[in-house]
């Protein structure tokens, strides 16, 4: 496979003082949706700019679609579509003519800007609001018109800096499916950044967690889910002086067993295999399953433990963002 | 980098072109100094009614012209031509606060298209107001009074120097404006520069009558010649040989201002676009 995007110890210092980004190092394949996720000022959006030639590289290198990002910054420039955090869109002027403008800037020209502008409206539903100016659009609206935009040159990578932020959950999911849509169908590149766990699960074939600059895990998403040991199995049996401890440990592909009362913790890094095992033991021995349910690792879990903070906390400071977005709107 | 700056150049005036009540500040500023300041500031009104000494004041001080207005023009015409390339900038500051210009970095554009379409667009808006403003002083009575020998050519003179003038200063303002993070530094700056700019020409009175320290930065400031070469057309029409020497000592004077100012705009633009 192609590698599309190298990076190799990538740092940014700002001032000569504040290093944003420390020494990081990864390589995407051609055609591999990429999620590098961290809380804020973890160096996720420093990362993008040095990779799309806006912010200067400090020391390392980093090479997209085989240009040297600070050699060739033309040649990346040619290659990259970028949907930046901010609604960049242009109030005054139409949905259309921001399409078309941003088709102009790369070199897509009369009949063809037009065409593809079409197309893509079409993709992302905004077929029947191109004639409107921007600044009637909603914020979701907004952000499929930037995601057009991005796309409109057909580049062979998009880097999206946090493609939902501020979204329902309903306008969301529809970004995910234009997103994983390109990426099927036309074997898009994808290099995001993303508040949201579900986003990144969903979508990313490969993430990476970074925080304080440095990468502190790597994987798809299910590695990452399984370093933390797999499945949590919750057993409830009916009143026994009887304890499976022992019985539960004995089972391959159980890696712990803790006991609470009745209630039995069983970790299972492959729940399919040894969930059968596991009720057909505790029936053979005569005893009753009160309670039984389970839990799937989530990338919350895995985020916690690399950074030691909850996405959910994350979350609430990313409000006051979500807000300054919406005053700069305002102020539009 | 000619199609990148047409088409950049052309979503600002698209922008304009909606906005009708944009050309309005301008325009009301135009108004202000030829009909009221023009009035009020006149110099021959100094001079006792009936006076002999009017007629000698106008064609000793202020190079002939008819009425005070027709003197005037000109400089209200740099005025406003100074004040929208200073306070255009907002509009580019706005592109980088808002997140534009950082798309437009992105993109496989050339920096000096992004230079280039900021002096374009604020090159065109001035110029159109520049025009209304002609208009303007023409229009109001004992106003704007133009020779009988005044033809289409002298008028395309007239305003190729206010039209190099306005690429000089279109130059620098729009280096600034890229320079600048905020709307605040941008006033504070533009602030700054103008009215020196204005004062310290011959815009608003003859520099003859400055003390000689203000007169020597007045001689060499661009919109004095401007205002000498756009006044010798506006108040004679046809010009004497002597005349036109100075007319075109001032033109070449302009075009070096043109280029001198547009490089340096370019190198300061070029440094503050590039990557940080």
């Amino acid at each position: 496979m192609t590698k599309m995007i190298e990076a190799e110890n990538l740092t940014k210092i700002y001032n000569g003082k504040v290093k944003a980004v420390d020494h990081i190092s990864f390589s995407i394949e051609e055609g591999e949706v990429f999620g590098l996720l961290g809380p804020n000022g973890a160096g996720k959006t420093t990362t993008i700019k040095m990779l799309n030639t806006l912010a200067a590289i400090t020391e390392g290198k980093a090479f997209v679609n085989g240009h040297d990002v600070q050699k060739e910054p033309g040649a990346v420039r040619d290659s990259i579509g970028v949907v930046p955090q901010e609604l960049t869109a242009d109030d005054e002027l139409k949905g259309i003519e921001n399409i078309t403008l941003a088709a102009n800037l790369h070199h897509v020209k009369g009949s063809d800007a037009r065409k593809r502008s079409q197309e893509l409206l079409r993709l992302v539903d905004l077929e029947a609001a191109a004639d409107r100016k921007v600044k009637t659009y909603s914020g979701g609206m907004r952000r499929r018109l930037q995601l057009a935009m991005g796309l409109v040159h057909m580049p062979k990578v998009l880097f999206l800096d946090e493609p939902t932020l501020g979204l329902d959950i309903q306008t969301r999911k529809k970004m995910w499916d234009y997103i994983g849509q390109l990426n099927r169908e036309r074997g898009l590149t994808v290099f995001m950044t993303t508040h949201y766990l579900e986003e990144a699960d969903s979508l990313c074939k490969r993430i990476a967690i970074v925080d304080k600059g440095v990468i502190k895990v790597s994987g798809s998403p299910a590695e990452l889910k399984q370093k933390l040991g797999g499945d949590i199995l919750t057993l409830e049996l009916a009143d026994s002086p009887v304890d499976l401890t022992e019985f539960f440990k004995g089972i391959p592909d159980v890696s712990e067993v803790t006991k609470t009362g009745q209630v039995y913790r069983i970790k299972l890094p492959r729940t399919e295999k040894a969930l059968p095992i596991i009720v057909e033991g505790v029936i053979k021995k005569n005893m009753q399953i009160k309670e039984i349910s389970f839990t799937k690792p989530t990338l919350d879990q895995v985020f916690l433990e690399v950074t030691g903070k909850s996405m959910r906390d994350e979350d609430a400071s990313e409000s006051d963002s979500v807000i300054q977005n919406f005053m700069m709107e305002k102020a539009r | 980098m000619i199609n990148e700056t047409l088409v950049l150049s052309a979503r600002a005036l698209k922008k304009w072109i909606r906005n009708p009540a944009a050309v309005v500040p301008g325009l009301v500023t135009s108004i202000f100094y030829i009909a009221l300041f023009g009035s009020s500031f006149n110099p021959t009104n100094l001079i006792p009614s009936g006076s002999v000494g009017t007629q000698t004041i106008l064609q000793q001080s202020f190079g002939g012209a008819p009425t005070y207005i027709t003197y005037l023009t000109a400089g209200v015409i740099c005025l406003i031509l100074v004040f929208n390339m200073a306070f255009g900038g907002i509009d580019l500051v706005l592109d980088r606060q808002l997140g534009f210009l950082s798309t437009l970095l992105t993109a496989p554009i050339p920096r000096a298209a992004i230079f280039l379409s900021g002096v374009v667009q604020n090159l065109v808006k001035a110029m159109f107001l520049a025009f209304l403003t002609f208009i303007i002083a023409l229009a109001i009575p004992n106003g704007l009074e133009l020779p009988s020998s005044f033809g289409a050519l002298d008028f395309v003179g007239v305003f190729l120097a206010f039209a190099l003038l306005g690429l000089g200063l279109s130059s620098v303002f729009t280096a600034i404006a890229l320079s600048v993070r905020s709307i605040d530094s941008l006033i504070a700056i533009v602030n700054f520069m103008t009215l020196p700019l204005i004062f310290m020409s011959n815009a608003l009175f003859p520099s003859t009558s400055f003390p000689d320290w203000l007169k020597a930065i007045a001689n060499v400031n661009p919109i004095s010649k401007t205002n000498e070469a756009a006044r010798l057309l506006i108040i004679n029409g046809n010009l004497s040989s002597s005349q036109l020497s100075t007319f075109t000592g001032d033109m070449l004077y302009l075009l070096g201002f043109v280029v001198v100012f547009g490089l340096i705009g370019y190198f300061a633009a070029r440094k503050a676009l590039s990557a940080q």
